[in-house]
């Protein structure tokens, strides 16, 4: 057998390990495998990798399925989990959606062999951030971009939007995205049973994953809906041909429900109850029990000590009325705001026009899945996501954005100032998300800061101001730095060689495009 | 593997047979599935008695129910505090218990005023070439938004003025397109309607009066111009005319309805000097408040694609000119409130942005009958990305049902436009209902009090009754068993007139509530009380 390695093969496999051991600069954590009394330690909360509890919340039932057998929190676990605990039928539950925590095991159990157990789940983060990224790539061919465009696309997605900082660290946001992105590349590719019943077990699969997938998914769902049947007009009549084969395809949803079914049913005695609408607990007082967070004693005590008084709704906090803050936040904010974190990947928008002219089904399935994220994400009563670095909850938008850029870049590619001002704001925005990504995620909200400075005493920044600032005090959370370079780099050293390396690929990349160099 | 499939076959004849019986019976169509919604809408409000928690609703339905029955009844109880038409159209309906105190004498014009509307936005779109599914999309955006289904299940005076404006400016584009003087005069006609229901439409008097200049005399000259205009505002400007006359006549005071004692002018003035007038002299907030109220009307999402198709609309060229002109007097109630707000004629408190309550954020409801038309033309021609738009629309109305968001119902249960009356109407009727007696009271504060007491409107003196409330005032004791009042209170009328008179000192405090306090004439005194209307028919 002869294998032909051309040019643009071994181009793309240094693109890809020079990804590859980006992405490993940066991911958080500690070197060790903690046990559940370890994670109570500052070491792995307030200046390591679980310093926020969605982190927590998913790593915690993870630890809990693998280490303890259980859906139960033990007493650590639990503390380890508050503020975002739940308490069903007198057991420390879980509240947030099962699937990331399962996904994670095969990491987290490699990891643990070679002694990171929390880097090993959190690689898998990562690696589904890579194939985002290759997902946008394929994407991009498939609308008819150059393959450089394909990959400085899937890059401007990888590290020049706030998914860098979600990808080195254990959020649901890159296993939304690869759902989403892997359900579009079906939907592209010729009709097939197989590539419909993928299509569904996707979209099933994506309720696990996080709950607002659902609506995240629907414009794809309408799509493989409308593979189901064909419409023909003849002269006398209007045919409908169901496609009963491809109908079947359905059921490719029963394994995601069944899994999602079962956890509920393991944690919380109720199949159909949702996480989200389980009690939460706040604090747990010495003695292991639920208690009022407020120790002043003027909180409201009731909901607190007897968490399953609370009347809990899975909607109840999409409003409307808060679109007009909820897009100011994604869109404007200085403490999320696109415009603020990631300006290059706005020009994805124009790239939706070009999209139209090449492929009007994707940019119906784009302009649909981007609606519903900022929509529902806008509706959401918390849309700056707790503390987090940038809107989060835009990760998948800012997917769909890429292939936009990816087209907007190949539509312009021959002009060779529209490279160059692509390349300024790219610049920032990787300067940004890579301070997000080796530092922290812990950004308050602007609306939280005042209450902070009366406990702090001292000026708090919301911006990635606060990122540079921790930066400058308190280093980085990088796990390849903290375990093999702090002793040869400063952590403003470290930030510089990491965003040098990416800059240093694109301008690799753009060069090409600028040049129209043929590889 | 063969492929299995199932082949429905539609004849067209059928299709075209259901196609043309929509088509033929479109208008019907609509308007029997906007009644239906207006049915269950009214009915589901007056089961949950939200229908009537807004202040002002009791008030409308008191000032009607005034011109038929009580002390002093007549044309005359109209008064100066609102414009008239909703009242009069009270007046078939609400002498009747029932319809007055179920609110549906008032909510009976909201109701058909909400199908009339919702039948103008499909006749609209219809003149903007706009298909059936842009046209039923624009309906049902309308007809499902929670605020519009609340006011028009109350005896508020919003979607009557919603619905003349929206037929006014309908007429105006037809006039603009076929010139014919039938048009103009029916424009003129639901202009003058609307002039008579708020302000708001003595502003699109004056921009459609604007167009009307423009258009003629782009096309025929000055001269043409004049005597259009004067034949437009023959019939447009008599509503104003006749409101000036009727304050002449009543209070002989043209102007007393701006100036006079019970006007928003006076009550803005007192808001003004207390400080909470932010929006006065404030381009900036004006605008920024007005906006608010009108996003959280509509949810927002729909002024955003409404905006989109405005600019779609404005800037299609295969629309004529004429029309897209005029199709901007849709704009005239977000320029009227914005400008209201800066010259301090009207108030609107968005929670969060000026303090931390609602009031009047109702307001911002004026402009969905034109985001629906715009959007219903954006959807229309958005083409392949219909069902994008038309999916995203349905998620946020959605979760707007799915968690009752509406600011309106907010408003009216916990803003500054409730007022929870119920302790002090409760002891009216413990105490008041089964015994004689007139009770004093101020209509001009504590309407909400006289309608949610259960009682007959005669068995109250109010400012309105002539020679009872004369009398009154000045002898208490020999008029009223009961004072309802609030102690202290200059603004209130019944305190400032009784408090300084020798009667007052016969009656006891009984009861002492947030909104009122009610004084009861001592038993030894109640023997020289008058407990029959003793003046007749009074002028």
């Amino acid at each position: 057998m002869k294998i032909r390695i051309n040019k643009i093969t071994i181009y793309s496999i240094i693109i890809g390990l020079i990804l590859i051991v980006i992405l490993g600069l940066s991911i958080r954590g500690n070197i060790g495998n903690p046990n559940s009394t370890d994670l109570l330690s500052s070491k792995w909360q307030l200046y390591g990798p679980f310093e926020l509890s969605p982190e927590r919340g998913r790593f915690a039932l993870l630890y809990s399925i693998v280490e303890d057998k259980s859906f139960y929190y033990s007493i650590p676990i639990a503390r380890f989990v508050v503020p975002d605990l739940g308490l069903k039928n007198g057991h420390y539950v879980s509240l947030f959606a099962p699937a990331i925590s399962f996904l994670l095991i095969p990491g987290y159990l490699i990891g643990k062999i070679l002694g990171a157990s929390q880097v090993g789940a959190t690689a898998v983060i990562s690696l589904f951030a890579l194939v985002n990224m290759y997902l946008i790539y394929r994407i991009s061919l498939r609308l008819g971009c150059t393959r450089i465009i394909g990959v400085i696309a899937g890059l401007t997605f990888l590290f020049a939007t706030p998914a860098f900082t979600y990808a080195v660290t254990i959020y649901q946001h890159h296993v939304s995205t690869l759902l989403i992105l892997l359900a579009v590349t079906i939907l592209l590719e010729k009709t097939s049973l197989i590539s419909l019943f993928l299509v569904w077990f996707l979209c099933a699969m994506s309720i696990p994953v996080d709950y607002p997938n659902l609506f995240l998914m629907l414009p794809i769902g309408v799509m493989a809906l409308k593979r189901f049947y064909n419409i023909t007009d003849t002269k006398t009549a209007f045919k409908i041909t169901l496609h009963i084969r491809r109908l079947a395809t359905v059921s490719a949803v029963i394994i995601p429900l069944l899994f999602f079914l079962w956890f509920n049913y393991q944690s919380y005695g109720n199949a159909l109850q949702l996480s989200g609408t389980v009690s939460t607990v706040k604090a747990i007082d010495n003695a292991g029990k639920p208690t009022n967070p407020d120790n002043t004693g003027s909180g409201i005590g009731e909901r607190y000590t007897n968490p399953e008084s609370q009347d809990k709704s899975a909607i109840r906090y999409f409003k409307p009325r808060n679109i007009i803050n909820g897009l100011y936040i994604h869109l404007i904010s200085p403490d999320r705001g696109m415009i603020r974190y990631t300006p290059v990947i706005l020009l994805g928008i124009g790239g939706l026009y070009y999209i139209t002219r090449r492929n009007k089904q994707v940019a119906q399935i784009s302009i649909g899945v981007i609606l519903a994220d900022i929509l529902l994400y806008s509706m959401w009563g918390d849309p700056w996501g707790g503390w987090a670095f940038g809107s989060r909850y835009m990760i998948p938008a800012y997917a769909i954005l890429s292939i936009g850029l990816a087209v907007l870049l190949d539509s312009w590619k021959k002009s060779k100032l529209f490279i160059l001002l692509f390349f300024i704001p790219l610049v920032y925005s990787i300067c940004v998300n890579s301070l997000g990504a080796l530092t922290t995620s812990s950004n308050p909200p602007k609306v939280e800061v005042l209450a902070i400075e009366k406990i702090s005493g001292h000026e708090e920044k919301y911006t990635y101001a606060r990122n540079i600032q921790y930066l400058l005090t308190s280093g980085t959370k990088s796990f390849a730095y903290q375990t093999w370079f702090s002793h040869n780099f400063s952590p403003i050293q470290y930030y510089w060689i990491v965003t040098s390396l990416i800059i240093i690929v694109f301008i690799n990349l753009l060069t090409i495009i600028f040049f129209q160099i043929t590889i | 593997m063969k492929n299995i499939t199932l082949t429905i076959s539609f004849p067209k004849s059928i299709y075209t047979r259901v196609h043309k019986f929509v088509i033929t019976y479109e208008n019907w169509i609509t308007i029997i599935v906007l009644s239906v919604i207006s049915i269950i809408s009214y009915w589901t409000y007056y089961a949950n008695k939200l229908g009537l928690a807004y202040n002002d609703a009791r008030s409308h339905l008191d000032i009607g129910r005034r011109v038929v029955e009580g002390l002093k009844p007549g044309l005359a109880q109209l008064g100066s505090v609102w414009l008239p038409l909703n009242h009069i159209l009270m007046i078939p309906t609400i002498w009747n218990d029932f319809m007055w105190h179920s609110g549906l004498a008032g909510a009976l014009q909201s109701m058909i005023s909400f199908v009339v509307t919702g039948y103008v936005i499909g006749l609209v779109l219809k003149k903007l070439r706009v298909g059936f599914w842009g046209r039923i999309s624009a309906i049902a955006l309308f007809a499902a938004n929670i605020n519009i289904l609340y006011l028009q299940s109350t005896a508020m005076t919003e979607l009557l003025l919603i619905s003349t404006m929206t037929l006014g400016v309908y007429e105006l584009i037809r006039w603009h397109e076929d010139n014919t003087i039938l048009s103009l005069i029916k424009a003129s006609f639901w202009i003058m309607l609307s002039t008579l229901v708020r302000y708001d439409g003595w502003f699109l008097l004056f921009y459609a009066t604007c167009l009307v200049i423009s258009h003629v005399w782009r096309k025929k000259g000055y001269r043409s111009a004049e005597g259009t205009t004067i034949l437009f505002l023959t019939l447009a400007a008599v509503g104003i005319v006749f409101w000036f006359l009727w304050n002449q006549m009543i209070f002989k005071d043209a102007l007393y309805f701006a100036l006079g004692p019970f006007s928003a002018h006076t009550q803005q003035e007192q808001m003004s000097k207390a400080g909470v007038l932010i929006t006065k002299n404030n381009w900036w907030l004006s605008t920024k408040v007005y906006l608010y109220a009108l996003l959280f009307n509509s949810y927002t999402y729909p002024s955003i694609l409404g905006l989109l198709g405005s600019l779609v609309l404005w800037f299609d060229r295969s629309i004529k000119s004429e029309i897209r002109i005029a199709t901007t007097a849709y704009l005239a109630p977000l320029l009227f409130n914005i400008l209201a707000l800066f010259l301090g004629f009207s108030v609107l408190f968005v929670q969060g942005i000026s303090g931390n309550t609602w009031f009047n954020v109702r307001y911002g409801i004026m402009m969905m009958p034109s985001i629906a038309i715009f959007v219903g033309y954006l959807i229309d021609r958005a083409k392949s990305f219909r069902y994008v738009l038309v999916g995203s629309l349905c998620g946020v109305l959605l979760f707007a049902f799915a968690n009752h968001d509406a600011v309106t119902i907010d408003d009216a249960r916990v803003g500054s436009s409730q007022k929870n009356v119920t302790e002090v109407t409760s002891y009216l009727k413990k105490y008041a209902a089964n015994q004689t007696g007139f009770i004093l009271i101020s209509a001009a504060s504590h309407d909400a009090i006289v309608f949610s007491s259960g009682l007959p409107m005669k068995r109250f003196i109010h400012e309105g009754t002539g020679k009872y409330w004369e009398s009154a005032t000045a002898m208490p004791d020999q008029w009223a068993r009961w004072i309802v009042m609030r102690t202290y209170d200059d603004n209130d009328l019944t305190w400032k007139s009784v408090r300084l008179t020798s009667g007052f000192k016969k009656y006891t405090l009984v009861a002492k509530y947030p909104f009122a306090d009610v004084y009861e004439l001592k038993p030894e005194y109640i023997k020289f009380l008058k407990t029959e209307p003793v003046y007749g028919k009074q002028k």
